[in-house]
């Protein structure tokens, strides 16, 4: 019996024992599978509204930060490094937001010298130090407006002074920096901008108004979408893809086939197959065909901008009015509304 | 000779004369397109009024979700603030439309 009892309360400890390894091991796995988890890359949504960025968590769909700033947000750039994004505001002011953080830590105006400035469009140099914004400005002489011409100008990112221009064409509303020292910049044509040469200059205009090709290009996600420009454009018939590469600086114009999707903006799946269009629908293109294979109506209305999770599976769809749809990418079912606490622009997506 | 089509009848036409002595007839303002800054690189009014004839027809839906986007920088400022000169800091007060239109008291 002793015996028994004994072989019992061994068998037991060994148990305890055993369990108590279990028990460390799969803590240990556990923990290592979290520090892997919060190793990897992670999306973030940046919802750029009215005196305010709100940041969604690409994990759980919620709103985790807000950062108050002066102004209303157009245009972003993500720094180099990927620490920080630079965010346009009210045409004239630079904000840098610091990523780690979610707070701003410096602000620019352009303003200066008796000149307001509004720039329609918004490049970081690859200096970090400067950036390039497409400019048109205003001041007064004796009581009498005075119009300056349009151009494209470099100015210091420390205190927004303006170091280089070049004129360019009235109409110009966006930047594309390409590699090697080169811009874009969009407007009725495309103007490549050498920013080699002590003065920069254009040196190439790729024609788009005489082929009737309109396009509103104030949303589009380079490093979104693999650092490509992508923008849908119109002609009176139909609706095409002008893609600008900015490795290569190539531009290409695709035009699709059948009726035209109407779409502010377009992003595409993470292999480049896929783009998702929207304005008052969300309409799926297949961009290799050239066809809009699906088209679903937005359920909160009219959004002018789109973003998708780096593993292809969510869309977010919002700003425009104040929310933030979540929908998943194949069945283009809404998952989840987030409602913001303003009106927005756009929304981005950074994954760090 | 030729007889002038208006005449100064008073000091302050002949004032506005005086000022407009020297200036010649210019073509400018036809052959040097200075388009407004808008959304579009094409002044095209009605692109973003959708064509389709079903549901969502026309603009935006609802009109309060494309309001920022037509203040000031943008299409149909007449409809909404001036939001380049007169009241810049349009979006401080209103910043969702939705919530705050009882705010716009803009002309």
């Amino acid at each position: 019996m002793r015996c028994t009892r004994f072989a019992l309360l061994d068998a037991c400890s060994r148990l305890r024992l055993l369990h108590a390894a279990r028990s460390a091991l799969l803590a240990l796995v556990a923990g290592g599978l979290a520090f892997a988890a919060s190793a990897q890359p992670r999306d973030y949504f940046y919802y750029l509204g009215y005196q305010m960025i709100q940041v969604v968590d690409g994990q759980t769909d919620s709103i985790v930060a807000d950062v108050p700033l002066k102004g209303f947000v157009r245009e972003v750039d993500l720094s180099a490094d990927h620490r920080f994004l630079y965010v346009a505001a009210s045409r004239h002011l630079i904000h840098k937001l610091d990523l780690d953080t979610h707070r701003i830590v410096s602000t620019i105006d352009l303003n200066r010298d008796g000149w307001e400035y509004f720039m329609y469009g918004f490049a970081l140099d690859p200096d970090g130090r400067t950036a390039w914004g497409a400019l048109i400005s205003r001041s007064a002489k004796d009581g009498e407006p005075v119009i300056g011409a349009p151009v494209v100008a470099q100015f210091d990112l420390a205190d927004g002074r303006i170091l280089r221009r070049v004129e360019v064409p009235w109409g110009v509303g966006h930047l594309v920096r390409v590699k090697g020292g080169y811009l874009w910049a969009v407007g009725q044509d495309l103007f490549k901008i050498d920013t080699n040469s002590p003065e920069p200059r254009v040196v190439e205009t790729h024609p788009m108004f005489e082929k009737g090709m309109n396009i509103l290009p104030f949303w589009e996600y380079p490093w979104e979408n693999g650092d490509q420009m992508v923008a849908a454009y119109y002609t009176p018939t139909a609706m095409g893809m002008l893609r600008i590469d900015q490795t290569s600086g190539e531009v290409r114009e695709e035009l699709f086939k059948g009726d035209p999707a109407m779409a502010y903006s377009v992003i595409l799946s993470p292999d480049r197959k896929t783009g998702y269009a929207v304005m008052d629908d969300i309409s799926v293109l297949d961009m290799d065909k050239r066809v809009v294979t699906n088209t679903v109506p937005l359920v909160e209305g009219t959004s002018y901008g789109v973003n998708i999770s780096s593993d292809g599976r969510k869309l977010y769809v919002g700003a425009g009015g104040s929310t933030l749809t979540v929908y998943d990418a194949k069945s283009l079912r809404p998952l989840k509304v987030l409602h913001m606490a303003t009106d927005g622009m756009d929304v981005r997506r950074i994954t760090r | 000779m030729k007889r002038k089509p208006i005449e100064a009848l008073n000091e302050k036409a002949r004032a506005i004369e005086r000022l407009a002595e020297g200036e010649r007839q210019t073509a400018q303002a036809l052959s040097i397109p200075r388009m407004p800054q808008g959304c579009n690189t094409i002044f095209d009014t009605g692109w973003e009024t959708n064509p389709r004839p079903t549901y969502p027809i026309g603009n935006c839906q609802a009109s309060a979700r494309d309001f920022h986007g037509c203040v000031g920088d943008c299409w149909w400022p007449a409809q909404a603030p001036d939001g380049l000169t007169n009241h810049k800091d349009f979006d401080a007060a209103c910043p969702n439309i939705a919530r705050d239109w009882r705010k716009l008291k803009y002309d």
